[in-house]
């Protein structure tokens, strides 16, 4: 009897739900998307949003308030944006860290890409650099971080995923304790306080200008990791049978590194540091949609970017002062990532 | 097709694990790799799939060296099935034997109709059709080597490569999943098959091969080669190859060790008489 529901539940775990679900994945988006618009100190009622949106492609004649205008598209909108847009990068990055690594619990900065872009960014606010400059210094750090750990894993002669987690553990390590002693050099009245809230990671300070810059190496990591979506389910199976099925494992591993460090440090570079979503949604999208990357990449795009939106709006509404986006998604992922385990069936063994 | 290795020798780094062995293996046959734990057998697999570098002589296929060979073109002539393992994803049992087209398929493609059609067709000759869309995880032991040898299929190699693939798994899916070897020869395949019983050899290889220290001790019909003595020099233990006769009237060769069981209850209880008197 057991066999035949187990059988049963096979059956209906088809392609053709999949589709389905990536659909009510997007409209959900679309709905949080809408909501978060309204959502704010200054409440922007359903109707007037949409004739606000609508005024921008049809000659509607303007006849609200220049603020409400100025809170949906300077304010509003950007910050939505990046939300989705961090999120989704975050989510796609562990997505495919975590079949390259053939381990479930790898998160995007396994590699140091968080820390390194967290050391460039203290470094940069430390040296007073201007928003802007602050932000290249954390892209470039994220990226010098993980550049090291590849290195430094190709010289080592052992299993190379264990090399790569190892060197990554240990470069993330270094970079974490010179963030610290960037943070006990700096002024505790000015500085310190800067690089701390930077560190806790937030999107109450962005602007489009922000969106933009991050927009093109997040859409190339997706799109780039979206067409080899076969490859990546083959990689998952491990390195020396992907090797026997045909892969070139070496350039396939450099790509998947190239293009989720692109993201994540892109992501970095305009949130701060934002931990749990990467490790938690993919592994959320597993269980609704199942390993397959044709698949699990969109429903990480889309759960990623609408569950950060979510706890976006909760990081502006809460509390009468903004709390720190970082706080608030670990508050949240680890609760949520125990409920998981506790209580569904796991998306992996 | 032909493999043909000429005097290969293979290892890790500075270690050499198979010194210098010479070996052919043509379409339509068998042949069973059997040696001791640590002879080669598995380092020796890992170079002909180009796992590890080739320390010295070479691998050739139709008289071609592949030492330059990618990955892709290795996989498009040999398919390798490896032991029973579980991976961490639960993929569905048909997207696993589509990874057997990835050599087939272009980097930014996925599988075509054709190509599922192929793994359709490589499932159905292994009567597994029913496990199509079933969770690969969740299927048993000798299901899931089933359906490794269907990926193995779906790859259409023209050598297959056998690590041991029915270590771990239980007496009737060792008969079941071995069955099918003679079918694949029968394809036109070449099969190369490390086996741990000697009566695997007898009953599914044609030729056999065995493995002493890196060494080939001696190759041949699996009747001639696999001898009592030979067996000794490469186990260590002594054993008796008898002939038997099953149901089906068909004559096989089993070996059985050569050893008084009944001797050893005693031997203990005469020291715990000696103890007694000490």
């Amino acid at each position: 009897m057991k066999t035949v529901i187990k059988e049963r539940i096979a059956e209906v775990k088809t392609k053709r739900d999949a589709g389905w679900k990536i659909l009510i994945l997007l409209s959900t988006l679309i709905l949080i998307f809408i909501l978060s618009f309204a959502l704010g100190r200054y409440p922007v009622p359903p109707g007037q949003l949409l004739e606000v949106l609508a005024s921008r492609v049809f000659p509607i004649e303007a006849h609200w308030n220049a603020t409400v205008e100025t809170v949906i598209f300077q304010v509003r909108l950007p910050r939505i944006f990046a939300a989705i847009l961090v999120g989704a990068a975050l989510s796609t990055a562990g997505a495919a860290y975590q079949g390259m690594f053939k381990n479930p619990l790898v998160s995007p900065d396994i590699l140091g890409a968080s820390a390194g872009a967290g050391f460039g960014a203290a470094l940069a606010i430390y040296f007073s650099f201007s928003m802007l400059g602050i932000q290249m210094m954390a892209f470039v750090g994220g990226l010098l971080a993980v550049g090291l750990t590849y290195g430094i894993s190709l010289r080592i002669r052992h299993d190379p995923m264990l090399a790569l987690v190892l060197s990554g553990i240990m470069i993330g390590s270094l970079f974490s304790a010179a963030i610290s002693c960037i943070k006990y050099i700096a002024d505790p009245y000015d500085k310190l306080p800067a690089i701390t809230f930077w560190l806790m990671g937030s999107l109450a300070s962005i602007t489009t200008r922000d969106v933009y810059m991050a927009l093109t190496p997040i859409l190339f990591g997706c799109i780039l990791l979206y067409l080899l979506r076969w490859r990546l389910n083959v990689l998952a199976m491990g390195e020396e049978e992907a090797r026997v099925l045909g892969i070139n494992t070496g350039v396939m591993k450099t790509i998947v590194i190239v293009c989720c460090t692109l993201m994540t440090a892109a992501s970095v570079s305009i949130s701060g540091m934002i931990g749990w979503v990467g490790l938690v949604i993919p592994h959320l999208a597993r269980m609704i949609v199942g390993p397959n990357y044709r698949v699990l990449l969109p429903a990480s795009i889309l759960l990623g970017g609408g569950y950060l939106l979510l706890v976006d709006d909760l990081a502006r509404l809460l509390a009468s002062m903004e709390i720190p986006l970082g706080i608030l998604t670990a508050l949240i992922g680890v609760p949520f990532f125990l409920y998981l385990l506790l209580n569904s069936k796991w998306g992996w063994k | 097709m032909e493999m043909e290795f000429r005097n290969l020798s293979c290892g890790y780094g500075q270690r050499r694990v198979v010194d210098g062995i010479s070996l052919k293996l043509k379409v339509g046959e068998v042949v069973g790799l059997l040696g001791a734990n640590g002879c080669g057998k598995t380092t020796l697999i890992k170079t002909i799939l180009g796992l590890l570098p080739v320390q010295g002589g070479e691998v050739l296929l139709d008289g071609k060296n592949i030492r330059n060979w990618t990955s892709a073109q290795i996989a498009r002539v040999i398919g390798y099935i490896p032991q029973m393992h579980t991976p961490p994803f639960p993929f569905e049992v048909l997207d696993v034997v589509l990874m057997g087209r990835t050599a087939h398929i272009k980097p930014f493609s996925s599988p075509s109709p054709q190509d599922v059609k192929i793994a359709e067709q490589a499932l159905d000759m292994l009567n597994i059709s029913y496990l199509r869309d079933r969770v690969y995880t969740e299927i048993s032991g000798g299901e899931r080597q089933l359906v490794l040898i269907a990926r193995a299929l779906a790859q259409e190699p023209r050598i297959l490569i056998m690590d041991e693939p029915t270590a771990s798994l239980d007496f009737g899916n060792q008969i079941k999943v071995l069955s099918h070897v003679k079918q694949l020869a029968g394809m036109n395949i070449a099969v190369l098959m490390s086996c741990h019983f000697p009566e695997h050899a007898f009953i599914y290889s044609n030729r056999a091969v065995l493995l002493n220290e890196g060494k080939i001790l001696h190759s041949g019909t699996p009747g001639e080669t696999i001898t009592a003595e030979r067996l000794k020099t490469l186990y260590g233990v002594d054993v008796d190859i008898v002939s038997v006769k099953n149901r089906m009237n068909q004559e096989l060769r089993v070996c059985i060790p050569s050893r008084n069981f009944a001797l050893q209850p005693m031997q203990s209880m005469d020291r715990r008489k000696e103890y007694a008197f000490a």
